[in-house]
């Protein structure tokens, strides 16, 4: 029993849940106001890994400052996907059903895109940096400063998020779009605005969980799809377009890899996560605590 | 019925041939011509589920992995041709056993599905290789390259077959009708929980066998590589590229594709990625009908 309550699992999950909310939230966010599931969701994680490395390792910028200018390149990023490829979708693309297998496909594509274009500029290697990883003694439980400083960071963020979506006129306009897309638009709400600063709001956090997790482990041009995968996942868990669900999914699913990882073995991480993102898809593909989005 | 005769005597010669072409080839171009044929069979069957019933598979890759798997098993213990079968054969079970649950989902969670699974399915083979102490198996004394060409025909040609024989039967006209309205389908009283599975197990039996195939060809078993998503996603490219519900759809994506890798891929396999994403996104977009429709257009043919 010593082991679940063991403050060092307890504070891996509370690192790895941080971060992966950070990167669900975004997916959520692009999910729930246009029904597309964005697969390319990780490589941004991967970007904004690269953008804090190579700041670091380059010219040393902290990476503290990376997480700005990886949001901020994120931010165009996400915008210029929307205006080139998704916008483009929408109008050209009659049936419904259509536009999603097929912006799957393009965002595929997208994401193939990224990966190897990174691979070309950096290698295919993986790349690390030390940055704070001397090791802090709180209690009983030894971590290293450069976890804490993700925990705080993507903590943060995520309730800078939840703050954002509650109080701003935009934020509360997005959750209106999540809510009636058409009600939304009747109202006056300009969804196709609200399209671009969504994408290039979830693609920014996606961006900058990147850079806090380029500060704990080592990047590489190819991680990003497992992110994708822990990300959808806890969409799910926490339902689709519910963004406050998705902080709850993020702890469960991080519980579940740690916890998994320590009591079986490290090597079936992967298994465990594709194999809780098989069963959430095939058993509540209308999440766990969400409502069902019955009306499209 | 004389034209039918004829484009089929036509057919039989062009199969005549290319079966006679290891003769006249190289090692290195027959080489070629062996990944040619491999896509070819690959994305034709892929077509026959997918491309009638828009259910876009992108976990094609677990069933040639799993073939491979199988062929490599049962190396030295059983006769190889009944290894390669029996990889194809279990290939089609798995999507027998996969397709009864995640048929029933439908659109972008299907495709996100699939690619979940095939990747599950590949850490599995991972750890059971590692608690087996295995990595990597060696195969030595795979029989010889025209071989494995003359087999990879006859399994391309099978293929198109498939998917030729399907689009004209009544599956490929409830297939059809799945994908254009599933639950006006099941009103008009198809089977469409019956058919879905029955075209994916078709069309996961071909790349099973060419999976044991192409693990002959290059003789190593690693299942970081035999269970690659690359492969998934190459397939989906070509049928998208070519047009994916008639069969000269993929073999017009699968030549263009060889055409592209042979020029790009050992010189620059990031630069040939890109160019394959890039490809992906243009056609989504702009070329919906593939290459073969958009050719079909330009020179004004009635549409079949």
């Amino acid at each position: 029993m010593g082991v679940i309550f063991s403050s060092q699992l307890l504070a891996s999950v509370m690192v790895l849940a941080s971060l992966y909310a950070l990167v669900a939230i975004g997916l959520n966010l692009v999910y729930g106001t246009m029904r597309l599931l964005n697969v390319a969701h990780g490589e941004l994680v991967m970007l904004g890994g690269y953008i804090a490395y190579w700041g670091f390792a380059r010219w040393g910028i902290s990476p503290l400052l990376s997480t700005f200018i990886a949001m901020v390149a994120g931010a165009a990023v996400g915008a210029l996907v929307y205006v080139a490829i998704i916008r483009h979708l929408f109008r050209s693309t009659r049936v419904l059903a259509r536009v999603e297998a097929n912006s799957l496909l393009a965002f595929f594509g997208i994401s193939v895109v990224i990966q190897n274009v990174t691979a070309l500029a950096f290698t295919a290697n993986q790349r690390g940096y030390s940055y704070m990883d001397e090791v802090l003694l709180i209690g009983d439980l030894r971590i290293a400063a450069n976890r804490v400083l993700a925990l705080a960071i993507a903590a943060t963020a995520c309730i800078a998020c939840a703050l954002f979506f509650r109080y701003a006129r935009s934020g509360m306009a997005m959750r209106a779009v999540i809510q009636q897309r058409d009600a939304a638009a009747l109202v006056g709400i300009d969804v196709d605005r609200i399209n671009i600063q969504v994408f290039a709001l979830g693609f920014a956090l996606a961006a900058l969980a990147g850079t806090l997790i380029s500060m704990t482990q080592q990047i590489s041009p190819f991680m990003g799809f497992p992110f994708t995968v822990s990300a959808f996942v806890i969409i799910i868990l926490g339902g689709l377009g519910n963004l406050t669900g998705s902080i709850f999914g993020a702890l469960m699913l991080a519980a579940v890899e740690v916890y998994g990882a320590a009591l079986i073995s490290p090597s079936f991480r992967s298994i465990l996560v594709y194999g809780v993102f098989i069963a959430v898809l095939l058993l509540r593909p209308e999440g766990l605590l969400g409502r069902s989005i019955a009306a499209r | 019925m004389k034209r039918r005769r004829q484009a089929g005597l036509t057919l039989a010669a062009v199969v005549a041939l290319c079966a006679a072409l290891p003769l006249a080839l190289g090692p290195y171009t027959l080489g070629v011509g062996l990944n040619l044929l491999m896509w070819i069979a690959l994305a034709e069957s892929w077509a026959t589920f997918s491309g009638l019933s828009g259910y876009v598979s992108l976990g094609h890759a677990v069933f040639y992995g799993v073939g491979a798997y199988v062929t490599v098993l049962s190396w030295n213990v059983l006769p190889l041709w009944l290894g390669v079968s029996l990889g194809g054969l279990a290939a089609g079970l798995l999507a027998l056993c996969l397709g009864w649950p995640c048929l029933r989902v439908r659109g972008p969670y299907f495709v996100i599905l699939t690619l979940g699974i095939s990747e599950f399915v590949k850490y599995v083979v991972i750890s059971i290789e590692a608690a087996l102490g295995r990595n990597g198996r060696l195969l030595i004394g795979t029989p010889s390259l025209t071989i494995l060409f003359e087999a990879m025909l006859a399994l391309a040609v099978l293929s198109m077959a498939t998917l030729q024989i399907v689009r004209s039967s009544r599956l490929g006209a409830g297939l059809l009708a799945i994908r254009e309205d599933e639950v006006a389908a099941e009103a008009v009283g198809i089977n469409a929980a019956a058919l879905k599975l029955f075209a994916f197990t078709l069309s996961a039996f071909i790349p099973g066998v060419v999976g044991g195939l192409m693990i002959l060809r290059s003789t190593y078993f690693e299942p970081m590589q035999a269970f690659s998503p690359t492969t998934s996603f190459t397939i989906v490219t070509i049928a998208i590229l070519g047009g994916s519900d008639k069969v000269a759809g993929p073999v017009l994506g699968a030549f263009f594709l060889v055409l592209l890798s042979e020029l790009l891929w050992t010189r620059a396999p990031e630069i040939y990625m890109i160019i394959l994403g890039a490809l992906l996104i243009v056609f989504v977009l702009f070329v919906p009908e593939g290459l073969f429709g958009r050719a079909q257009r330009l020179l004004g043919w009635a549409a079949r």
